[in-house]
């Protein structure tokens, strides 16, 4: 039976883990061979997460049975639409920052890459990990390695990151042990773990309090995680702090893989009519939500440091998508995906653009956007790009996304949310205008016309390679993203809603 | 499958493209600028024809959202729309030329490059043939023409540039509510001379139509109806080729066109007439002629004068369309090409005056008729248009409007005219009065070479503006409008303008 399994899908998680071991092994001895190992492994999941894929088009969702054993006893891989699609994310965006994190991370933490690299790795099998497993206590052990290896990756930046990592730690591991609670009661509600399994048994107990509690605590856990408004003030101080290469990594998956878990307990564990229909969690959500869109617009207005100020989009763009879920029809919840994907794409580049700016102004006394049109060309497009689709211009991926949660939004009458969806737009156009500004506009600023002096020197060039052709890459894909938005929505999204919004 | 459309649309996109590569040598890069707007012209002029003889053309290249396609519909209106703007770009760009050298403007390459990217915006809205693909193409008409009118840099310009963005940029979420309603309504947004709301039963969703008609009002802005026209004055610190593109070739004009667009092919005559909202337009459009006319009485710059002028010209636009005639719909139709050249008669006017003879307020301009003769020959021609009297081409589609409103049988839209073209005459004469007949001050040195910030004692009736030759970059695309404006009193089917509106009113009525 075990020749019969698709190796690959364990391969995924298994070629970076091990590698991520063998890392602090071979940098004892030579620490330049450590980095070619990096993107090499990732590559390999990003291979087989497409030959996962192409599996999945050609037989439906693929099973993976550890060590032969059949659910419910044993640890299943199962991936269909929804986490398929997550996880060639996951790969591709790790492939790019880790391409791009070289140099940064050699101008950062000069003589810490190897850890880094070994962390980096575990962080990324953690993440793989959760999107792809069928158990969920299993599930819980790769958030933890993916939560423990976020805080050492953080507190490894300067200033105040420590700290920042410090609070993550308390406030994640708040989160981590409601989720594990909520997995107890569960587990003696139905006494299974497995997800298919449960979401057979759940529908039985509905009436029952532990099931509602374990629900309640499962959901309160993943909020904290994900940084679920009001549940959110660890993120922008620790995604801020962190090393560039960190954030770049962190800012656009974590949270995202938070809400996949979200999704996955609504739809598959729980059943969508449970959240919806019996307790009506989702009216919650979108209150919740609308309040994330709110509260982390205007916060973002008020910050004046960069990497902050996406913290803060990062929080609304959260809101976005638990707000869609919440909604509960059609047109939300596919806008609430397609902006899962999307939401990833924009604050990884816009992540990535905070670093090749850091990496080559970082050290001047003035602020580096200045002049970035005129010193750094390609990477105030790809900033230019980035914003546009936060802010929701067509025809890039923002647009499309926010048109299916605004479309859900007033398909279900819900006004408060499309009310917050229209605001944080036009907050997300004063929050980046004022960077655009200060990257067009030098003339007022410099004494002598047209020269770079007021603005932080001419000497400063263009990134390195490494990171333009990530960067390069993410701003296509954003672009891209949205014009085939459609191709997009029609072959992976629709399979992956819920049966009975399909 | 057609493929002109598209091409008069990747023109001034590929132009932007190559003049940003370009920016070390400025005469190739005005050269790539010249040759794509005639190229342009040359096209659209084809596409003229083709319309006039075989009808709409309808382009659909794939599906941006479920019902929506990425897709053109080139008729009559949207033709009237990119002739006025791909004509009125190669006089600009002529302009630009002397205007941006003679005052030794910074950053050119980027001021071309945006002007591209904005008429591709203009020429995309006119082709559009659904709201999704306009809103796509108004938002990148927005959006290019920040970067122009923030262009000085100075904190009065980026000021401007903020006020510009939030008004447009806010009102582009309304138009984005308004689709997203008539969207969930219909589940299409395509632009049919019948209008599309007919697919649905009136009466059940009468409340939701006015919400959303005030979706769309709000979300043209551009058309800057008071009270939301505060921008398109402060815009006015932008160079004076800008200022033209705002009003004359394609930003203010995108909006009245917009609402063309929605009042006749989205709404439909039949269903605005029985929901009455044409009375919440007119008596908009009403409020807005009269009182953007009291505004432009007070100004003392010249150029802010001419932005009011401009929001009180686009009202009578708006009306014509709210009287919901044939007659007047085609008079509206026929203004926005008409007024176009007329405005950007004014604008050039009043930018020559600044550059050459240092002048930008009303009372300063005291004997400019004199050393600028035909500048302010042509500034007289397009003062005529704007209060409608022959033979500047105003005439003919005031007197459209005027006639609209009299089939209309509504005599206080007839009432509304005069009054706004009375009141275009008071604040028009005291200019060409003091420009003509006033004595330039003995005790001041009339005019001082900009450029050199050297005053030059000169004869009252030596002619300043062919002084150089540079300034005749500036006065040769003035006359060129000018004599434009009139002639296309005369033959209001140059360029086959007339015909055009023609088979438009024929498909809106008609359908």
């Amino acid at each position: 039976m075990n020749s019969a399994q698709p190796p690959f899908v364990v391969m995924m998680v298994i070629i970076p883990l091990l590698t991520s071991f063998l890392i602090p092994i071979l940098g004892h001895w030579r620490k330049d061979w450590c980095f070619p190992l990096v993107p090499g492994a990732v590559l390999i999941s990003l291979l087989c997460a497409l030959r996962t894929m192409v599996a999945l088009y050609r037989e439906g969702p693929v099973r993976y049975f550890f060590g032969g054993w059949y659910p419910p006893w044993g640890i299943i891989y199962e991936i269909d639409y929804l986490n398929g699609f997550i996880s060639v994310l996951i790969c591709f965006l790790f492939l790019l920052s880790a391409v791009s994190s070289k140099k940064s991370i050699e101008k950062e933490l000069p003589f810490k890459e190897v850890p880094f690299y070994a962390l980096f790795l575990l962080l990324f099998t953690g993440l793989l990990g959760i999107v792809l497993t069928g158990d969920i206590f299993n599930l819980y052990v790769f958030l933890e390695v993916a939560s423990l290896t976020a805080y050492a990756l953080i507190a490894m930046g300067k200033g105040d990151a420590m700290y920042s990592s410090f609070r993550y730690l308390i406030m994640g591991t708040v989160g981590a042990s409601l989720y594990l609670l909520g997995v107890g009661y569960i587990y003696i509600a139905t006494g299974s773990l497995n997800m298919g399994d449960l979401s057979r048994l759940l529908p039985d107990l509905f009436q029952s309090k532990a099931v509602l509690i374990g629900f309640a605590f499962v959901l309160l856990g993943l909020a904290l995680k994900m940084a679920l408004f009001p549940m959110h003030i660890w993120l922008p101080d620790a995604y801020a702090a962190a090393p560039s290469a960190v954030s770049a990594v962190i800012g656009p998956i974590m949270t995202k893989v938070m809400v996949y878990v979200l999704i996955r307990m609504l739809f598959t564990v729980f059943g969508f009519g449970y959240a919806d229909k019996i307790i009506n969690a989702t009216g919650l959500m979108t209150w919740f939500g609308t309040a994330a869109i709110v509260f982390g617009s205007l916060s973002a207005l008020t910050q004046n440091d960069f990497k902050k100020m996406l913290g803060y989009i990062l929080v609304a763009e959260i809101g976005y998508i638990v707000g869609g879920i919440g909604v509960a029809n059609t047109d939300a919840v596919t806008g609430a995906l397609f902006h899962l994907l999307n939401d990833a794409l924009m604050i990884a580049s816009m992540f990535l653009t905070a670093m090749m700016v850091n990496y080559q102004a970082g050290d001047q006394n003035v602020d580096p956007f200045i002049g970035l049109f005129k010193k750094m060309p390609l990477t105030a497009v790809i900033l230019t790009i980035g914003a546009l689709a936060i802010i929701g211009v067509p025809p890039t991926c923002g647009f499309f996304s926010k048109w299916y949660l605004l479309m859900g939004g007033i398909r279900a009458g819900e006004w408060g949310f499309v009310a917050a969806l229209l605001m944080s737009t036009l907050i997300n156009v004063a929050l980046f205008f004022r960077i655009l500004d200060k990257a067009v506009f030098i003339h007022s600023r410099s004494p002598g016309s047209g020269s770079l002096e007021f603005g932080g020197g001419s000497e400063v060039k263009e990134a390195p390679w490494s990171m333009m052709i990530p960067g390069i890459t993410l701003a296509a894909a954003i672009l891209s993203a949205g014009i085939f938005n459609q191709t997009i929505i029609h072959n992976i999204i629709r399979f992956a809603l819920p049966l009975e919004f399909q | 499958m057609e493929y002109r459309p598209l091409i008069a649309i990747l023109i001034p996109a590929f132009v932007s493209i190559l003049v940003l590569f370009s920016g070390r040598r400025p005469n190739i890069r005005e050269a790539w600028t010249l040759s794509g707007s005639l190229l342009l012209f040359f096209i659209v002029l084809s596409l003229n024809y083709h319309v006039v003889e075989n009808g709409p053309i309808r382009i659909d290249l794939f599906d941006l959202l479920e019902g929506v396609r990425f897709g053109f519909r080139i008729d009559g209106v949207g033709l009237v729309f990119a002739t006025t703007s791909s004509s009125l770009w190669i006089l600009v760009s002529l302009y630009s030329i002397g205007y941006m050298r003679s005052l030794h403007e910074h950053a050119q390459t980027r001021y071309y490059a945006c002007f591209a990217v904005a008429i591709a915006g203009a020429v995309g809205i006119a082709f559009s043939g659904n709201l999704v693909t306009f809103f796509l193409f108004y938002e990148l008409l927005t959006l290019s023409t920040y970067p122009l009118v923030a262009h000085e840099e100075s904190p009065e310009a980026i000021s401007a540039g903020h006020k510009y963005l939030a008004y447009l940029l806010g009102g582009g979420l309304f138009f984005l509510l308004g689709i997203l309603l008539t969207y969930g309504l219909t589940r299409t947004t395509d632009f049919n001379p019948a209008g599309i709301f007919k697919l649905v039963p009136v009466a059940v969703h009468h409340k939701i139509f006015p919400i959303i008609f005030f979706c769309f009002l709000l979300g043209f802005v551009k058309a800057a109806w008071i009270p939301f026209h505060s921008w398109l004055p402060s815009a006015m610190v932008a160079p004076t080729p800008v200022s033209a593109l705002l009003h004359a070739v394609a930003v203010v004009k995108a909006g009245v066109f917009g609402m063309i667009r929605i009042v006749c092919y989205i709404f439909g005559i039949d269903a605005v007439q029985m929901l009455g909202i044409g009375w919440i337009l007119a008596g908009i459009a009403a409020f807005t002629v009269i009182t953007a006319n009291l505004y432009a009485i007070g100004q003392i710059n010249l150029k802010r004068m001419l932005a009011y002028s401009t929001i009180n010209q686009l009202s009578f636009i708006l009306l014509g369309t709210a009287v919901l005639t044939p007659m007047a719909i085609t008079g509206s139709i026929l203004h926005i090409a008409f007024h176009g050249y007329m405005k950007i008669t004014l604008f050039l006017c009043a930018g020559a005056i600044t550059v050459i003879a240092g002048k930008k307020e009303i009372r300063e301009i005291q004997g400019v008729g004199r050393v600028m003769p035909l500048t302010m020959s042509a500034f007289v021609i397009g003062a005529l248009g704007m209060c409608g009297a022959p033979p500047a081409a105003g005439f003919i589609s005031k007197w459209h409007i005027a006639l609209g409103s009299i089939q209309s049988g509504y005599w206080i839209f007839l009432m509304i005219i005069f009054m706004g073209s009375l009141l275009d005459v008071v604040y028009f004469f005291p200019v060409i009065r003091t420009a003509f007949f006033e004595k330039i001050p003995v005790d001041e040195i009339p005019f001082k070479d900009v450029e050199k910030k050297v005053p030059l004692v000169i004869q009252p009736e030596t002619r300043v503006e062919t002084q150089k030759p540079i300034y005749l970059f500036m006065i040769i695309p003035i006359l060129l409008t000018a004599i434009f404006s009139i002639v296309l009193c005369l033959f209001p089917n140059l360029f086959l303008i007339y015909e055009l509106t023609q088979t438009a009113v024929d498909e809106i009525f008609g359908g």
